[in-house]
């Protein structure tokens, strides 16, 4: 490990376990304290981070599109609620935790059967079978209310802490420790995941399946483990959620949150563990912008985070190819000529340039300078679509 | 047999709007392979501009309200400007990147119009009116009558969505079929730099394919609006609709998408109505999961045909 590393973990660690959780309690080490609200943010991104880690691992090194995630997440977080609230599992916060793995075993199974028939189907059809099990949900959840509880959802209390625990830290505390010791414990997971033969062969499977065969990779085999494995990151996400929010409906797992999930890993970055956190964080903290409009006296209303986060979506795309991550491999290397390249190269396309070559006929185009494409990050990037 | 034959109609009248907007996304699948997932929110912004004109209050100003005709051919041409635009601006450049990231761009086109709509308009459902009543030869279209087909009844309007849903499908058709610029914009589709080498002007087919979508989108609005009423979430659960249906019919076949809005319409329909207590004596089954049903048919007949009931499975070569 060099010296640098050493110290950028320190600053992490110091970030992650003070200033976050303790610094409105010893407020005295910091130029500024982070309130429990912040607290319980923090707890959230490291929950969504978890399942855009596993979509991460199908969609970005694997190649498959899901747009069907919060199923699986809603499998994982009725499981945890309905052991807790039907089974009695929450008069004991070991049990309480040990919620969370079942729920995401019995989310892999389920993902593992959502992977076989996935096994025929590619880009759209693949994109779309998977938003037909995010749409069908919610209607599931809403008939078999024996076993849900149908439209009035679940509420879970949640035990006292152990004795120790109990008098250092409060709910809120506790949560975060928890959600950040899980989504820690994920990362390594799925860090592993990639740097393993099991990581490799879903990227070979994901650059051309039929090399990867002839390599001999059973594409079924690691397709739907890809899958089972994605869907227990979604599982233990939902299980968390249960922990943290205490509530369950079928109005929490909408459409629309699947379709969240998408958009969050591939902002933060395709096939990039950092990516999926940085995705997280960014889809927790853009409705802050509502804050930051009100402090500039600029018209805040409630349309102004989604407008805004609709655009950064489309900025992001045109100007991070490959997301937040990417960017930040980047950060380090970036110069302002490459800044205005990139502007022009937008102005041209547009057609507003006049200069360069006229849109639409960049085939016919000089080849631009070399540094006008940096260099690929190192995880690189889904290359050709599958459809 | 007549509640049967009732049924059907009925799903015929639902299913050609999910076959009109599944059009809008096929069209431009076809001509620029993007999967467009801003179709519905297009269609609904653009519904709420032909409101503006018809109520007479353009954001807090007041025009005189235009008849429904008029309104309903600007807004063809304000929405043929936006779909031109957006291809221009925000597609354009990211032209020929991963299928993923132009999802996520047009994600992004359906955030910013759900909120900007909700934004100018407010969220309280507005009335839309249905187009006015013509007569062609005895004929009459749009109104508030029904028209009795044998045992079974279908209202005007309903007729008059299904009718125009074949009859942007035909001209489509024609269009693609028998005019130069038609043929250019398939070219293009098939094969962009073959095109390019032959003199056709790629970009302009492109921004061309998108005005053509976001303009049949539009009438789908409008058509839309006066049963569902309008509000910004109103072609939400028409849009996805609209996709299992394109995605039953095949994702590159125009004649596919509508025929798979009409399945997908009757199936809903049917399934909703046998499923009740009354014909099926079981409790884990009921009209409240049709559109799961529904649903898994287009999964099981995917499982068969993988690229859809009229899709062309395409060969890469290794």
């Amino acid at each position: 490990m060099t010296r640098r590393r050493v110290i950028g973990f320190a600053l992490l660690a110091f970030f992650l376990l003070y200033w976050i959780p303790f610094s409105h309690i010893f407020p005295d080490w910091v130029p500024f304290q982070l309130g429990s609200y912040r607290i319980f943010q923090a707890t959230t991104i490291a929950m969504w981070a978890v399942v855009a880690l596993g979509l991460n691992l199908l969609t970005g090194y694997n190649g498959q599109i899901s747009l069907g995630h919060g199923a699986f997440v809603a499998i994982g977080a009725y499981t945890s609620a309905i052991l807790m609230s039907d089974y009695g599992w929450d008069n004991n916060w070991l049990f309480c935790c040990l919620t969370i793995p079942v729920g995401g075993l019995i989310t892999g199974a389920v993902g593992f059967l959502v992977g076989v028939p996935a096994l025929r189907l590619t880009g759209p059809y693949l994109a779309v079978a998977t938003l037909a099990l995010a749409m069908s949900t919610p209607q599931i959840l809403y008939k078999y209310e024996g076993l849900t509880h149908g439209s009035q959802g679940i509420n879970v209390t949640l035990p006292p802490l152990p004795g120790v625990v109990d008098s250092v830290l409060n709910q809120t505390q506790w949560l975060y420790f928890l959600a950040l010791a899980i989504a820690i414990i994920m990362a390594i997971v799925a860090w592993n995941i990639v740097r393993s033969r099991l990581g490799r062969a879903f990227v070979a499977i994901r650059d051309s399946e039929i090399a990867a065969q002839a390599m001999g990779i059973s594409v079924p085999r690691f397709k739907t483990m890809a899958f089972a494995i994605s869907a227990f990151f979604a599982g233990v996400c939902g299980a968390v959620y249960v922990q943290i929010i205490g509530f369950v409906s079928p109005q929490s797992f909408g459409v629309l949150q699947s379709i969240n999930y998408l958009t969050t890993v591939v902002v933060g970055g395709l096939a990039s563990i950092l990516g999926s956190i940085l995705g997280a964080a960014a889809y927790v903290l853009v409705p802050e912008i509502n804050g930051l409009l009100e402090q500039l006296h600029l018209p805040a209303t409630d349309q102004a985070p989604g407008v805004i986060y609709g655009a950064s979506l489309v900025l992001v795309m045109i100007f991070m190819p490959y997301g937040l991550a990417g960017s930040m491999h980047r950060l380090g290397k970036m110069k302002i000529p490459l800044v205005r390249q990139n502007l022009s190269d937008f102005a041209r396309q547009i057609g507003l340039g006049g200069s360069g070559p006229r849109a639409g006929s960049s085939a016919a185009a000089p080849a631009p300078p070399k540094d006008a494409h940096p260099p690929r990050p190192p995880d690189g990037e889904k290359d050709s679509d599958s459809s | 047999m007549e509640l049967l034959l009732q049924q059907v109609m009925t799903g015929l009248a639902t299913g050609s709007v999910y076959g009109l907007v599944a059009l809008a996304i096929v069209l431009i699948y076809r001509s620029t392979d993007v999967i467009n997932f801003a179709q519905g929110q297009m269609a609904m912004f653009t519904t709420f501009f032909a409101w503006m004109l018809l109520d007479g209050s353009v954001l807090g100003h007041h025009i005189h309200p235009m008849q429904f005709w008029i309104a309903f051919t600007l807004t063809l041409v304000f929405a043929s400007i936006m779909g031109a635009l957006l291809e221009r601006i925000v597609i354009r450049p990211v032209e020929g990147r991963p299928i993923l990231t132009i999802v996520i761009v047009t994600l992004g086109l359906f955030a910013i119009f759900e909120n900007l709509a909700t934004w100018s308009w407010g969220g309280i459902p507005k009335a839309f009116p249905p187009p006015p009543e013509i007569h062609v030869s005895g004929i009459t279209f749009f109104g508030d009558g029904a028209l009795d087909i044998g045992p079974t009844v279908i209202s005007y309007h309903d007729l008059t969505i299904m009718l125009v849903a074949v009859g942007i499908m035909i001209a489509l058709y024609a269009f693609f079929q028998y005019t130069p610029v038609g043929l250019a914009m398939r070219g293009t589709a098939q094969n962009s730099v073959a095109a390019r080498l032959m003199g056709i002007r790629v970009g302009n087919m492109l921004t061309l394919g998108w005005a053509l979508s976001a303009l049949v989108g539009a009438v789908g609005g409008m058509l839309i609006a006066p049963l569902v009423l309008l509000q910004p979430p109103m072609m939400m659960g028409v849009l996805l609709y609209a996709f299992a249906a394109a995605v039953l019919g095949g994702m590159d076949s125009a004649p596919g998408a509508v025929v798979g809005g009409l399945i997908l319409g009757i199936v809903e329909n049917l399934v909703g109505t046998y499923t009740a207590k009354e014909y099926i004596h079981v409790d884990w089954f009921g009209p409240e999961l049709k559109l799961t049903a529904a649903l898994l048919v287009i999964v099981l007949v995917l499982l068969v045909r993988p690229t859809g009931l009229f899709g062309r499975r395409t060969l890469r070569r290794v």
